[in-house]
């Protein structure tokens, strides 16, 4: 198929309905931003002009979801209008009455963020004692109550050395999926890049052991977002789009309507309530260069740039600037 | 044998590039390359040529017979290679868990 084929609207929207949050993480990206909420006749309106675009699926995230008080009225809308509804959720507000809740009101799968397979880590990592066991029995009320779930981790100095664990965990949650993340240092994250992120040769050697995992472990499918795995000769999986994903089959939404490229990208090309969505997605120049990168430093001399397209944009952008530049978890040497 | 979409999959029609391929069928030019629809699922990405959309679209309960008597009339080609050509292309949908099938 040929390489510069654009859809004509984006497949799904990470869409923030509220930044409000119980936990504390030293590398989230949406506590800096503002607070204002749309109201939700407003965001009604919006998802309705959204499933009209053509989107297929719409992921609910933030913040918590759940603070949002009418967030299964916009799921139940959702659901209604078309879109397929999911979420991003940490599981501390989850019980066995609000997992049949959000069954009911259209959510077919929810992701639970989990960062290590032990309690005292991923608590202290969160920032809230007794996250990890809220966040392991959300898993299973949500599996009782028949929604497909993915277990989410963002690797960093904390869990690095843990793949394996992490997935045996994973296998026996009884999830479909493990979403491996890679450190964006974006929002707190830069704050905290210094203690959380991991040098190069880390990265390098934890996507080695990731992919082995990936290999052996047949229960369940590990997801691996990282276009730098081209380097170790691995695609990131049945896909045709090479480079990142943000801009070329997804769009971000803010919890003031604002949209970016991916949550991890602090720059506003327009806004649901105002734009229009597909022509934004056809005609954005910051859309247009992002997916059209242009090779600098050693991504110029690169036999895996075509793959990796120089690696995620949002860590290029939030380390260096400018989002042509390599990836700054590159490890290939300069030539 | 019923062939049956996986109801996980979500999947549209690309009416741009349709329009495309179509216009390409008509002048007897390669249409093969033209990503006439889209599948999405578990975050990965597929697209198909419009043969394979065309045939996609009837995995809902038809037969593979039923699926080339229909299209026998949309594409000009002989029914033994679009037998070939479709039962390629549901071989692959099937390995992919992208559809089903039921005696
Ligand atoms: S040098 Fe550039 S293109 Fe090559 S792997 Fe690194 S970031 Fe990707």
């Amino acid at each position: 198929m040929k390489t510069d084929w654009l859809p004509a609207a984006p497949l799904t929207i990470n869409w923030a309905v509220t930044n409000k949050c119980n936990f504390k993480c030293g590398h989230c990206y949406s506590r800096a931003d503002p607070f204002d909420e749309l109201d939700p006749d407003v965001l009604h309106t919006c998802i309705e002009r959204v499933a009209r675009s053509g989107i297929l699926s719409v992921n609910f995230g933030g913040g918590e979801p759940l603070l949002r008080k009418d967030l299964m009225d916009l799921a139940a809308h959702a659901s209604q209008e078309g879109l397929r509804v999911s979420m991003n959720s940490n599981g501390y507000l989850i019980d066995t009455d609000n997992a049949r809740e959000l069954k009911k009101n259209g959510f077919s799968k929810i992701g639970i963020s989990i960062d290590s397979h032990k309690p005292e880590v991923h608590d202290s990592f969160r920032g809230v004692r007794g996250s990890h066991e809220r966040a392991v029995k959300a898993i299973y009320y949500l599996n009782e109550a028949g929604i497909e779930t993915s277990i989410s981790s963002v690797i960093c100095k904390i869990n690095h050395n843990d793949i394996d664990p992490l997935t045996d965990f994973a296998v026996h949650m009884r999830v479909k999926q493990l979403n491996v993340h890679n450190f964006k240092c974006s929002g707190l994250g830069y704050s905290n890049k210094d203690e959380l992120d991991l040098t190069s040769d880390e990265w390098r050697q934890f996507y080695i052991r990731a992919l082995e995992a990936k290999q052996k472990t047949k229960d369940i499918d590990i997801s691996l977002d990282d276009p730098i795995i081209a380097l170790l000769g691995a695609g990131k999986g049945d896909s045709m789009v090479k480079g990142s994903v943000c801009g070329k089959l997804s769009l971000n939404i803010k919890t003031n309507g604002d949209i970016t490229p991916c949550g991890f990208i602090p720059i506003v090309i327009g806004n649901i309530v105002r734009d229009d969505l597909k022509d934004l997605w056809k005609n954005s120049p910051v859309l247009e260069k992002m997916r059209n990168k242009i090779p600098t430093g050693k991504c110029v001399q690169c036999s895996k740039f075509d793959d990796c397209l120089g690696g995620c944009t949002a860590r290029a952008i939030a380390l260096t600037g400018d989002m042509n530049n390599p990836d700054p978890h590159c490890w290939r040497n300069e030539d | 044998m019923k062939i049956f979409r996986n109801p996980d999959v979500m999947w549209r029609e690309e009416d741009e590039y349709k329009k495309q391929a179509l216009d390409a069928l008509e002048k007897d030019d390669e249409a093969a390359d033209i990503g006439t629809s889209i599948l999405y699922y578990d975050g990965r990405m597929l697209t198909l040529n419009i043969l394979g959309t065309e045939v996609w679209k009837r995995c809902d309960g038809r037969t593979l017979d039923e699926m080339v008597s229909e299209l026998i009339e949309v594409f000009d080609v002989s029914p033994q290679v679009l037998l070939k050509d479709a039962a390629a292309f549901l071989d692959e949908m099937k390995e992919k868990g992208l559809i089903s099938c039921e005696d």
